[in-house]
């Protein structure tokens, strides 16, 4: 069974008010729309905080849930429509910014961005800037991939055409130049 | 190249390492290893224990696998820790639960304001009647219950703001009604010399004896605002979006995320808030556009109206320093909140009993091992939290806050 039909057996268990299935789907899911929101808002802590809500959202309504085919789909979307309610709510006395969040709704930002806006010391800032130039593409690549994205070597290997080792290789070089201007 | 595996001549070590081999890693080594990414993603739970034991085991590796660590969250770009997460949903849904029961419950009389706290809750709707909590140890079982649900609505807000403001803001009518179910909770520390409080915003507040918080209906959910009369001791959450205000006799105290000490009970001449760390403006009622900035070791002084004499009257506001004893070279104002703790090679179970004791707070076990954790050392915290995380430094273990009650887990 691929995680999305069990995330399927979970939701239907949810409906029934099955507690212990809301929590499978969160561990199934929790990643995944973490990463998602993310892109659309690096305040890590707010998008944390919006996933434990939607599920608390989930529970309250368990039984007013409708049946869901694509529930990863379902859940990124509601998040989604979560964040942005709060990120304009947030910003409401900047009107400025409420229209960029609006009007470039669907850019995601990129995992640079993403990476170096989640910080809030200047100086890692500056560092992680840095140090984020000094790799090759290829490498900034496997890095999301390994890191970001949370694929092991064998999934990094596939995805990218190359050996394990090479993959290895890549990353662990990549990793010791980060460190060095990183320290 | 530099895999580990090259080295010696063994396979690539990408997944879970042999125990002796990880003494020989050097930082990168541990970061690109799998089973260590697991670890810290917390989505393993044989990965969880493995490194675990072994950081444990491996006291003097700590720097390594702290900034291994450190390395791996930046690049991770804060993902969080799934066991962690998911603590918190499972928190959120106790407390939720917890708050549908006490919402469906009928029971909880609502009492009109006593005369004595009409004058501290003018910031309330006069027609939401005010619920207060009386404690010591001398009341009926009933008010207990009472006690333990109204404070237990209290500390429910947070959820509430989930899952009623942000979500749901069209359904005023769930809105309302919880509202006016958790309107002016009210509490008082009455002869104990201290009480702890922890905030539905996780502030944490200590009440001097015979001391009154008012929290606001709102409290949490707009902005954080609550009525003082006596006196109490402020660390604050830094929270941006909701400012954290005092009313306390004639004056307004606003908070942005700080520790501080307001006396004001109102028999006294003056009303004195001293702050210790961060920023707080303070203004009177009558002048609201009129804010004094206080500055970390300086504290603030009103003079009621009773004892103004004239030239005082046009300058009402008196910034001192705070007054530091000669002996100890700690602040006056804090000393009945300063806790020094000598331990000697003693259980947690008989630090937690005397933490209790000085705080006014109720600290369980949810686990019979940690009990027999032994501590030594001197320290001074200020609150409960401190010392707790005090002690965690030495040796590790966990505690939650739960209404007002801290438990302590492995």
């Amino acid at each position: 069974m691929n995680e999305e039909e069990q995330n399927i057996l979970y939701w239907d268990g949810l409906r029934k008010g099955d507690k212990q299935a809301l929590f499978q789907l969160y561990n199934n899911t929790y990643f995944h729309l973490v990463r998602f929101g993310l892109k659309i808002s690096p305040d890590d802590e707010l998008v944390k905080d919006s996933v434990t809500q939607l599920f608390l959202q989930l529970w309250d309504k368990h039984g007013r849930l409708n049946e869901v085919t694509h529930v990863r789909a379902y859940l990124f979307t509601s998040l989604k429509r979560m964040l942005l309610d709060k990120l304009a709510c947030h910003s409401r006395t900047d009107a400025a910014i409420i229209k960029l969040q609006y009007k470039e709704e669907d850019v995601e930002l990129s995992y640079e961005e993403i990476i170096i806006r989640v910080q809030h010391d200047d100086e890692l800032r500056n560092k992680l800037h840095k140090a984020m130039e000094q790799l090759t593409p290829k490498q900034k690549e496997l890095i999301r991939l390994m890191f970001f994205e949370g694929l092991s070597y064998k999934q990094v290997a596939e995805q990218t055409s190359q050996s394990i080792k090479t993959a290895y290789n890549t990353i662990y070089n990549a990793i010791k130049s980060l460190r060095t201007i990183l320290k | 190249m530099n895999y580990p595996g090259k080295k010696t001549g063994k396979p690539l070590c990408i997944s879970k390492p042999r125990l002796m081999d990880i003494q020989n890693y050097k930082v990168e080594d541990i970061i690109c290893n799998e089973s260590f990414q697991r670890y810290c993603l917390g989505s393993n739970k044989e990965d969880i224990q493995f490194w675990e034991n072994w950081i444990k085991d491996n006291p003097l590796q700590f720097a390594v696998i702290s900034e291994a660590k450190h390395i791996f969250s930046v690049l991770n770009a804060n993902q969080g820790n799934l066991p962690v997460q998911l603590n918190q949903l499972k928190d959120g849904i106790i407390r939720f639960e917890m708050l549908k029961e006490a919402l469906g419950h009928t029971t909880y009389q609502h009492s009109e304001q006593p005369a004595q706290t009409r004058q501290t809750t003018h910031t309330q709707d006069p027609e939401t009647g005010t619920r207060y909590i009386a404690t010591g140890n001398h009341q009926p079982p009933t008010r207990r219950i009472l006690k333990y649900a109204v404070s237990m609505a209290a500390s429910l807000l947070l959820v509430l703001s989930a899952v009623y403001y942000y979500t749901r803001p069209s359904q005023t009518i769930d809105k309302a009604k919880t509202k006016a179910t958790l309107a002016g909770t009210v509490i008082r520390s009455g002869n104990e010399p201290r009480k702890t409080v922890v905030l539905p915003d996780g502030s944490i507040v200590i009440l001097r004896s015979n001391t009154t918080i008012t929290l606001a209906s709102d409290f949490n959910l707009v902005n954080r605002e609550l009525v003082l009369s006596g006196e109490a001791f402020f660390d604050v959450t830094h929270h941006k979006d909701h400012p954290f205000t005092v009313h306390a006799g004639k004056i307004n105290i606003e908070v942005l995320g700080t520790v501080f000490n307001v006396n004001a009970y109102p028999a006294n001449a003056n009303t004195e808030t001293s702050l210790f760390r961060g920023k707080v403006a303070v203004s009177k009622n009558d002048h609201p556009d009129q804010k004094v900035i206080l500055t970390p070791n300086m504290k603030l002084i009103l003079a009621n109206e009773t004892t103004v004499s004239e030239p005082v009257k046009h300058n009402p506001f008196r910034i001192e320093s705070m007054a530091v004893d000669s002996v100890s070279h700690k602040a006056r104002e804090i000393a009945w909140v300063r806790n020094r703790l000598k331990i000697e090679d003693e259980s947690l179970l008989t630090i937690a009993d005397k933490l209790q004791k000085w705080y006014g707070i109720e600290i369980s076990f949810a686990d019979e091992q940690v009990k027999t954790y032994r501590y030594s050392g001197t320290f001074e915290s200020e609150t409960v939290v401190k010392a707790l995380e005090a002690l965690q430094l030495s040796y590790p273990f966990n505690f939650q806050i739960r209404k007002d009650t801290i438990v302590i887990s492995k």
